[in-house]
């Protein structure tokens, strides 16, 4: 998929978005439109991408949950493409295993600590793994669906992702300059 | 099983055998006789033997006649009998080092074989010092390499990983260790190590497919499933270390990952330096996305950046969405923003080519018809006065560099931004591409934006 034509899909299915909800701009307060126009863009973005990357899978499937834009999806991704998102998805079960992994993880790990309190290295190498602990932390929460991904997944989504973010900003620079100027003239 | 296994034992054993013969320091022969000399004194003075916890699996060495290769089975038969029990170390045995040492050096092509090697692993070392190995049940008992014996071999190798694991006190005992253990491998092993390893491998995996030593406890069971998840992981990952004199082995779906010298070979840690190396290949990608990445080594760092790179990008979106609300009251950007391709003959200039994409006026438009960025010398009618007049202020701020013009079914060159960022993706596609081609069989194909799927 070239950048070119992920932009393309990327803004038209925005514009799409755009226009479904367009029939209540009027009402909108300045922050509701913001809100909107961020939603369609996401959502565009992450339909774009189809439904290869997790990230786009787990923006479509928490936006469809939320009853504020489930009807954007719809309108966005068109129904039989909709289906196939919900068909690919499958990741409750995975998500379920994955937390129950980790919750044993945590547990042992407490139990763990307990235990050796007493003797407590402060090494060099617990340090650095502690703190890109954290940082891998902080990473899952930012690209969305990341908590249920391991470290190598959550890197390539993140690459994946960081390429898709700047695509949608690209695109919507562009419009928001020609509009800007489309209203200066 | 060894009886499917001898033929090609003898037959792989040919080949070192022939190679050693070419005037070899040690020639095979004389290294499977000590050997078999050794084995059997193990067998004598020894009531307990270390063996790595990882695997155990029927180490077969080279032997030149089936004779004595039935009594090196024999022998590693007993051998695996004693696999539970702990060992202390025996200071006599130092005298049998320097046969010990040419034994291992004929596990040199075992490098790879973590399994094998680490069963029959004797860990020199410890030994040497005379250190008890009560440290952990599994440390093979220690060896001194004979000075110049520079053979990198598994058993030196499952030495290293001992060394690293339980952190030695006798550290300059160690050293001799492991500067013998870093010493360059010699070639000529490493040649007829790679045509063994292979068939070593398949050896290896029927011999532990099929049911080992009649002590199979669950240790050995472990051992064998570990062995067996080693030969089936998919990771290409060696790299300089690949003799490119060896013979290419037509390798099943095994992965072989070559114990890198003086490394760990233990089936974990190989398991983990391949998952590394994975992580640290994608590192690398982000490196280059993220700018300012290159000059920071270290995870830590580089998540950072990264960490801070995608919270800027969602803060710009949310600043652009912001924006976009601000300009006009309507969301739906309709009548006001359409725009065609705009044509070289509008606008003189060679560089002002803004190639914007037309958004859809109602949703009947916004099909890809529509929206086309097609090269940039396309021409179009302009039949809306507005459109010109837009197209006109578009031109004057639109210095688009000279690079852009090439792109084609560029989106649009206005924001500098959107040229580079092509031009990075090109390369990094590019690099993706490549990567994907030798990549391991993990990479999940469709996380990468550049694969051949189109939408």
């Amino acid at each position: 998929m070239t950048p070119s034509s992920f932009k393309q899909e990327l803004l038209k299915k925005w514009v799409l978005g755009l226009q479904s909800c367009g029939s209540m701009a009027k009402e909108m307060s300045f922050l509701e439109r913001k809100n909107a126009i961020k939603l369609s863009a996401d959502i565009a973005m992450a339909s774009a991408r189809g439904g290869k990357t997790r990230w786009s899978r787990a923006v479509i499937s928490s936006a469809s949950k939320r009853d504020d834009s489930k009807l954007l999806v719809r309108n966005i991704l068109g129904n039989e493409f909709e289906r196939l998102m919900k068909a690919s998805v499958g990741t409750p079960s995975c998500n379920k295993r994955f937390m129950s992994k980790k919750i044993l993880r945590m547990s042992r790990g407490l139990r763990r600590l307990r235990r050796s309190t007493a003797r407590r290295r402060v090494q060099a190498s617990s340090i650095a793994k502690r703190m890109v602990q954290r940082r891998t932390q902080v990473l899952k929460s930012l690209v969305p669906g990341g908590e249920s991904m391991d470290g190598f997944s959550l890197i390539e989504e993140t690459l994946d992702y960081i390429l898709s973010l700047r695509a949608q900003v690209d695109v919507m620079r562009c419009l928001a300059d020609a509009s800007e100027r489309l209203k200066s003239k | 099983m060894m009886n499917t296994a001898l033929p090609e034992m003898l037959h792989c054993l040919q080949t070192p055998e022939n190679l050693a013969g070419n005037g070899a320091d040690l020639t095979v022969l004389e290294r499977q006789r000590a050997q078999l000399k050794w084995l059997q004194q193990q067998q004598q003075q020894y009531q307990q033997i270390y063996f790595s916890e990882s695997q155990f699996n029927v180490f077969l060495p080279p032997t030149t006649d089936a004779l004595q290769l039935q009594d090196l089975i024999n022998n590693d038969t007993t051998l695996q009998k004693l696999v539970n029990r702990s060992m202390k170390a025996d200071s006599g045995l130092a005298n049998e080092w320097p046969d010990f040492g040419k034994y291992s050096t004929t596990s040199t092509g075992f490098a790879g074989q973590a399994t094998s090697f680490a069963s029959n692993g004797l860990e020199p070392n410890s030994l040497a010092m005379g250190h008890c190995l009560s440290r952990t049940s599994s440390c093979p008992p220690a060896m001194t390499l004979p000075d110049g014996e520079g053979r990198d071999s598994v058993f030196i190798a499952s030495v290293v990983e001992r060394e690293r694991m339980k952190k030695r006190k006798a550290d300059e005992a160690q050293n001799p260790m492991v500067t013998v253990s870093e010493d360059i491998r010699d070639k000529r092993v490493k040649v007829d190590a790679e045509e063994m390893e292979s068939k070593i491998t398949e050896q290896n995996t029927s011999a532990t497919i099929s049911d080992t030593p009649p002590t199979t406890t669950t240790h050995n069971s472990n051992k064998n499933d570990n062995a067996n998840n080693n030969n089936n992981r998919e990771a290409s990952s060696d790299t300089s270390k690949e003799n490119p004199k060896a013979p290419q082995v037509p390798k099943p779906d095994y992965i072989h990952v070559r114990a890198r010298r003086g490394q760990a070979t233990d089936s974990h840690s190989l398991a983990e330096r391949v998952r590394r190396e994975k992580i640290s290949d994608r590192m690398k990608y982000l490196q280059n996305l993220v700018p300012g990445c290159n000059k920071i080594t270290g995870k830590a760092g580089m998540l950072d950046e990264i960490i801070n790179y995608v919270q800027s990008l969602q803060r710009q979106v949310e600043f652009l969405s912001m924006k976009l609300a601000a300009v006009n009251p309507r969301i739906d950007f309709s009548v006001d923003n359409l725009f065609r391709k705009e044509s070289a003959q509008t606008f003189p200039a060679p560089d002002c080519t803004g190639n914007f994409s037309t958004a859809g006026l109602s949703s009947e438009m916004a099909n890809p018809a529509y929206l086309q960025f097609n090269p940039v010398h396309q021409v179009v009618s302009l039949d809306n006065p507005q459109e010109m007049a837009l197209r006109r202020t578009f031109s004057a701020p639109m210095a688009v560099p000279a690079d852009t013009f090439n792109e084609t079914a560029s989106f649009t060159q206005v924001p500098h931004s959107c040229s580079t960022w092509e031009n990075d993706l090109q390369g990094l596609y590019n690099m993706g591409f490549h990567q994907q081609g030798r990549s391991s069989a993990g990479f999940p194909p469709h996380a990468f934006p550049v694969d051949q799927q189109t939408n």
